[in-house]
């Protein structure tokens, strides 16, 4: 029992802690940082090496009045008092256990006061343990040790303490001890624990939501998002309705192929493959007129197609390349035609592009301004310009449409349906790995004080979409 | 879209009593003159970005079009109004002719040329020699 309480020598935590509430988390973090880092095969092996001790003095410092000269007595008693948060330490399991008085004394315990009386008989029967006492007292608190001991090792709390014991990664599991009743500290104790992990499990989320957004994972919550402006989030919901019914064509289109149908049927899905992506630049040009910088931007797809976004989509160039290696063996009279096609293709590639870094030049040498420089006029005719932006996707977007087609034109009928199974497969290889790269784990998250724990919770953060895609593999 | 010289003579004929008399040239008639004077004509403005790309296009592909820029033609004005008529849509430039016969704007052009119909267009009209 000779364990150094670090936290109890160093940190001074025998004055109050931050009058505040549930704003200091730094401290509490600091604290928890010493507690854990502190011997922790020492507490473990401590037959009584509940560190009742250190939590108390965490709990003194985080936000507990000076009410520490009230009495024990009237603690227990008491009716239940407006709770104060406190920030407790995430990692730390609920080693309370839930008394017979309930849940709702449990929440009213979670007072300042409450607790502050609470530290001591814990401090005191474990004295050798800890140098910090509140209110030192006499065996009587010892005896209350004792049994806080054997409420620790009982662990039942209600469903908070399973879920504080999810996600304890500290040792100071182990208890053992006598049975016997539980105190009304442990209570409040329980609830608190319970309030900070939720609490602290909802920042989580809130963070996780936030990098996920701005990783520009696709919400398929309607477009919930500060920067989506309606026309974008709208064509953002579109975009995963068709996602899905891609998903469900080209599942169609690869039991055609195994299934060895007969060509007109085959005919009718491959048109069908075809007139849905007709449909996707239909949604594309109403999309433009709302909200251009939003298909320009690439914020609808995932990570990896917009690195290689073009005007707004993909390049229909670098898709007849990839095509000719896999759809081999082909006539030659359709390799042919593949190669020219690739050739138009770039050729008009090449052609919007540097119409597009026309345009570039022109808003640039506009918004500059010159020697005479009209505000208003400048900007009026700088909105001229960035009009013509959706001509560029248009065009781009017919670019693509009529690649499609000639490739449809080009090959067998199920040449064509190979041919679309290639094209949805390869997109929905780059979405999953956008979807795993963004969930990598990332050790450099230490820096970050509430997510150093959570990495993996950060891969359970997944748009459920993008679970479609897995199934490709 | 399907352009045919017999439709657009007609437009030629309805649009012959219209006010342009006064300047002595009516806009259609010049624009089928100015397009069968070349190869390939292309109606464009100095500073549309679009037209710019279409000229590229063009000279990329080893075509030397024939390019009348709207906004420097002092009937420029009159020119665009016909060719709004003309085509159906306000966002008229570029427009392009090969061989004297109207082929569209930008999207026509481009599908012309993925679908491949284009560059036999162009040798057809003496634009380009493979």
């Amino acid at each position: 029992m000779g364990s150094q309480r670090i936290i109890g020598g160093g940190l001074g935590l025998s004055e109050a802690g931050p009058s505040t509430h549930h704003h200091h988390h730094v401290p509490s973090y600091g604290v928890l940082h010493g507690i854990n880092s502190a011997n922790p095969s020492t507490l473990i092996n401590e037959g009584h090496a509940f560190n009742f001790g250190e939590l108390e003095e965490a709990i003194v410092l985080q936000g507990v009045k000076a009410r520490n000269d009230e009495g024990k007595a009237p603690l227990f008693t008491t009716a239940p008092r407006p709770a104060a948060t406190l920030e407790m330490f995430p990692s730390w399991p609920i080693r309370f256990h839930q008394t017979s008085r309930g849940g709702s004394k449990s929440g009213g315990e979670s007072t300042d006061s409450a607790l502050s009386t609470k530290t001591e008989p814990p401090l005191e029967a474990e004295s050798p343990m800890s140098k910090k006492a509140t209110t030192p007292s006499s065996l009587d608190h010892q005896h209350h040790l004792q049994h806080d001991h054997h409420d620790a090792s009982r662990i039942v709390g209600p469903s908070s303490s399973s879920q504080n014991q999810s996600q304890a990664k500290s040792p100071h599991e182990k208890r053992k001890g006598a049975g016997s009743t539980s105190e009304k500290p442990l209570d409040a104790k329980a609830y608190v624990q319970q309030l900070e992990s939720s609490r602290l499990k909802l920042t989580q989320l809130e963070q996780d939501l936030q990098r996920a957004r701005s990783q520009g994972l696709f919400m398929d919550c309607g477009g919930v998002g500060g920067n989506l402006s309606s026309g974008g989030a709208m064509f953002d919901m579109e975009y995963g309705r068709w996602l899905e019914e891609e998903q469900r064509l080209m599942g169609e289109l690869r039991n055609g192929v195994q299934a060895a149908v007969s060509e007109g049927e085959m005919r009718g899905i491959v048109d069908g493959y075809l007139s849905h992506y007709d449909e996707l630049f239909r949604l594309k040009s109403v999309a433009a007129k709302s909200d251009v910088f939003h298909l320009i931007n690439g914020m609808w797809t995932s990570q990896a197609e917009r690195c290689f976004l073009w005007i707004g989509g993909f390049k229909p160039s670098d898709l007849i390349t990839m095509l000719i290696q896999q759809l081999e063996p082909l006539a030659e009279q359709q390799i042919m035609g593949m190669y020219g096609l690739r050739h138009s293709s770039q050729q008009a590639e090449d052609a919007l592009s540097q119409g597009l870094d026309q345009l570039q030049q022109s808003l640039v040498d506009t918004i500059a301004g010159g020697p005479i420089v009209d505000g208003v006029q400048q900007m009026v005719v700088a909105m001229g310009k960035l009009a013509n932006l959706e001509g560029f996707v248009r065009q781009a977007d017919n670019l693509r449409q009529q690649t499609l087609h000639q490739l449809c034109r080009l090959l067998t009928v199920r040449q064509a349906a190979r041919c679309f199974i290639v094209i949805g497969e390869y997109y929905g290889r780059l979405r999953a790995l956008s979807s795993l790269w963004a969930s990598r784990p990332r050790e450099t998250l230490m820096s970050d004080d509430n997510s150093c724990q959570t990495t993996t919770d950060l891969q359970m953060v997944h748009p459920s979409h993008h679970q479609n895609h897995f199934p490709s593999f | 879209m399907h352009y045919q010289t017999a439709s657009w003579g007609n437009y030629v004929a309805a649009s012959r009593n219209n006010g342009m008399v006064g300047v002595g040239v009516d806009p259609l008639e010049r624009i089928e003159r100015l397009a069968s004077e070349n190869a390939v004509v292309i109606f464009s403005i100095s500073s549309c970005c679009m037209c710019h790309a279409i000229k590229r296009l063009f000279c990329g592909m080893g075509v030397n079009p024939a390019v009348h820029e709207l906004d420097e033609d002092p009937l420029g004005k009159d020119l665009e109004r016909a060719l709004i008529r003309l085509l159906g849509t306000s966002s008229v430039v570029p427009v392009v002719f090969i061989g004297g016969k109207l082929v569209g704007t930008m999207d026509r052009v481009m599908a012309c040329h993925i679908n491949g119909t284009l560059v036999p267009l162009l040798k057809e009209a003496g634009a380009l020699w493979l």
